[in-house]
């Protein structure tokens, strides 16, 4: 295995990470010695009601990892336990929000752990299969988890009779195929389901009926992962961590341009600063922090100035941005935030799933538009477009997050960074060989910008006089100038 | 399109230059058949691991992608016969999701990562070292040798490493030119421990008939 980047050893906060990097620590008979494993499962299963179980999670105050931050014990007591027929734990294993690796994290080091909270979760609800969907393109945790289950089995945790109550228990792997919204929790289980992943509109709710019909508990990797300490030292230990409303510690994985990427183990309530700043090493030598995005991609992005945020979802909010996935991406002065924008557009219209028409069109269309900025071709017109697409994208035009994420990225870098695009997009205009053509024309709406520097040489060709063909010919020049690279 | 024309060239020099295992394709050891009896029987099997018969179709398509090298329209058919489900169905699922390949690739694929954190440490100069290490023009483009392709992927949840990417089933981190330079090197040597040990079964070539024309592009978007 690479090297480890992140959190490991004792620490204070180190509630999950504690005995990660320990060797060996992939396999049963070392989680239990060394780590103290599956104390948690036995205390549950052997001294403690399902009920109890639900009301330790509440007080723990744990909310979801996997984006939305929803309270887990809340949302577990959603489920009937008692209502006929089958229910399913399904786990959120597709972590593809780019910039998070913190799933994988755990997966890799400690499969057993994130097992053990499956467990635990799959009693407390009154399931007895679990499954556990993650993105196909992770075959190293996939192959981890296979060999931890094939030991759980053979150490009869999962079976028939799991420490000997009589409470069948098993856990099965579904691989995605490569698509982001599978990770939205209602495409994820159409995925499951053997069909292509759009979500679903809610109501029902997956707790009511989830996955193939049946009452679900879908929870994030990292979430589940957290239960087992839970159980073992309780709620009330819990809720010492982190802050009030956000209690406990979070996984942050920080990557970009700082010196240590990695996955670190933050407790809540902590500044970006310590995050990026102390844990990360800061960006590299000689340069400055521009802008980071505080969780994961979807998340609104805050400049430099706002590094004294805090951590908690609370902290987050008020500065309009949101806790999202814990994926921090860091970018120095020396990129351009038009670009980066540009890119994680072209993401999101590359996921959108198509099924409704805002997302689907709208993520095109901004890809468009960011394409005629990047080959200076931009006007005040293509930042009306993209305000405008950036609008028709959010606040409950879509059926689900990944419309709102979209939006957002433009909604924020626009907020923050305003002149940036400004200069992206109108300070080429102002050099363009046209620039020199009659006032009368200024009215058109292309030209605001470029009348005020029509002092400057320019060829002496109005393009209003050239055939299409010239101004075909000069675009084309335009785009060979243009930077090829993206960054 | 320059890949069709690719693949047309690809055909003839799989013609002309038969490895062991390209004859063993040319006399077709299973019949008119797409997937073999083992590969069907390992299929039928998949529904009873699922509360529905439905979840297993991409299970299935993995098995049949495995064996075929991507997924050709017989092998989809044939998938969705096993699994009594409707061909329209199965193409429906396959063209959703990116994993799942309609077109011929290289045996060894490279998945660079482009997202946001690793463009930020250089996945764009990797991604022109793997072009031109594996000399192809563009993505989705298979080398003459039939042997490699790339493709510039999403967020491959590895960004603490980055510029990173997968290849064979496995990851890998902090990628410099050189590193690209002796996996391909690595790939190229005949025989050498690394092809052995790719999980294909059977080399990835185009079909000895002509190239699925008429497929639908590959796209998530259904409007
Ligand atoms: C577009 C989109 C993508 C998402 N991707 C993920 C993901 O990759 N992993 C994840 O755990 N949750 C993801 N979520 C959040 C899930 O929908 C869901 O809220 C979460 O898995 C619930 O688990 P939790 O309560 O433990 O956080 C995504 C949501 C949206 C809208
Ligand atoms: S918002 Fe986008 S991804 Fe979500 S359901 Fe609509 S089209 Fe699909
Ligand atoms: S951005 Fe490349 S692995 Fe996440």
């Amino acid at each position: 295995m690479a090297e480890l980047r992140g959190s490991f050893g004792e620490a204070r906060n180190h509630l999950l990470t504690r005995w990660f990097g320990t060797e060996d620590l992939h396999r049963l008979d070392v989680y239990e010695s060394k780590a103290g494993g599956y104390t948690a499962l036995r205390k549950a299963l052997l001294d403690m009601k399902p009920a109890e179980l639900v009301n330790e999670v509440k007080t723990s105050g744990l909310r979801g990892r996997g984006g939305a931050g929803f309270a887990t014990g809340v949302k577990w007591s959603f489920i009937n336990r008692d209502a006929p027929g089958p229910k399913y734990v399904v786990v959120n294993a597709d972590e593809s929000e780019p910039g998070t690796s913190k799933d994988r994290y755990i997966m890799e080091n400690s499969p057993h752990m994130l097992l053990e909270g499956i467990m635990i979760a799959a009693y407390a609800v009154g399931a007895n299969q679990a499954w556990v969907y993650i993105r196909g393109e992770y075959d190293g945790p996939h192959r981890m988890l296979v060999e931890a289950i094939a030991e759980a089995r053979a150490k009869g945790y999962l079976g028939p009779k799991p420490m000997g109550v009589n409470y069948p228990l098993d856990i099965q792997l579904y691989r995605g195929h490569g698509a982001y919204i599978c990770g939205e929790e209602t495409a994820l289980l159409e995925s499951l389901e053997g069909k292509r992943a759009q979500p679903r509109s809610r109501p029902p709710f997956p707790a009511v009926k989830g996955a193939w019909g049946r009452p679900t508990l879908l929870n994030n990797v990292e979430t589940l992962s957290t239960v087992p300490w839970i159980i073992n030292n309780g709620g009330a230990a819990y809720v010492k961590f982190g802050t009030e409303k956000s209690p406990g510690t979070r996984l942050m994985s920080v990557s970009g341009n700082v010196r240590k990427p990695g996955v670190y183990e933050v407790e809540l309530g902590q500044t970006f600063r310590h995050v990026i700043m102390e844990l990360a090493g800061g960006p590299p030598d000689g340069r400055e922090l521009k802008v980071f995005w505080p969780g994961g991609s979807s998340a609104p992005v805050l400049p430099a100035s706002m590094l004294d945020t805090h951590t908690d979802m609370e902290a987050l909010a008020a500065a309009r941005s949101m806790g999202g996935s814990g994926g921090v991406i860091v970018m120095d002065d020396s990129h351009c935030v038009v670009k980066a924008a540009a890119r994680l557009l072209r993401f999101y219209a590359h996921e959108s799933c198509g099924k409704c028409t805002p997302c689907r069109v709208g993520s095109d269309w901004a890809v468009r538009t960011f394409d005629r900025i990047l080959a200076n071709e931009g006007s005040q017109v293509e930042l009306g477009i993209l305000e405008r697409v950036a609008d028709g994208l959010q606040n409950g035009r879509c059926l689900c997050g990944l419309g709102d994420s979209a939006g957002w990225v433009i909604d924020s870098t626009f907020r923050h960074f305003r002149e940036e695009y400004e200069d992206h997009a109108l300070r080429h205009t102002r050099a363009r060989w046209w620039s020199r053509r009659p006032s009368s024309s200024a009215s058109r709406s292309r030209s605001s910008a470029t009348t005020t520097s029509s002092t400057r040489s320019a060829p002496a060709v109005s393009a209003w006089s050239s055939s299409p063909r010239d101004r075909r010919a000069h675009r084309q020049a335009a785009r060979r100038r243009s930077p090829k690279e993206w960054w | 399109m320059s890949t069709k024309g690719t693949s047309d060239a690809k055909d003839a020099e799989n013609g002309a230059s038969k490895g062991p295992s390209d004859a063993k394709r040319a006399e077709s050891p299973h019949g008119t058949n797409a997937l073999p009896e083992h590969v069907l029987e390992e299929i039928r099997e998949l529904p009873a691991r699922y509360p529905q018969h439905r979840s297993a179709v991409m299970p299935a398509l993995d098995l049949a992608q495995e064996e075929v090298g991507y997924l050709t329209p017989e092998a989809m058919s044939e998938v969705a016969a096993a699994l009594d489900l409707d061909p329209g169905y199965v193409e429906g699922v396959a063209t959703f999701y990116t994993l799942f390949h309609l077109q011929p690739i290289g045996r060894h694929r490279f998945y660079v990562c482009t997202n946001l954190s690793c463009s930020l440490r250089g996945s764009s100069e990797i991604v022109e070292h793997v072009k031109k290490a594996i000399g192809v023009r563009e993505a989705g483009e298979v080398s003459k040798d039939g042997l490699f392709s790339y493709e510039e992927v999403e967020c491959l949840g590895a960004c603490e490493y980055a510029p990173m990417m997968r290849l064979d089933h496995e990851y890998y981190y902090d990628l410099t030119p050189e590193t690209i330079t002796a996996l391909v090197v690595e790939r190229r040597a005949p025989l050498s421990a690394a092809a052995k040990a790719s999980r294909r079964r059977t080399p990835v070539a185009a079909p000895d008939k002509a190239p699925p024309k008429k497929r639908v592009p590959r796209t998530k978007k259904i409007g």
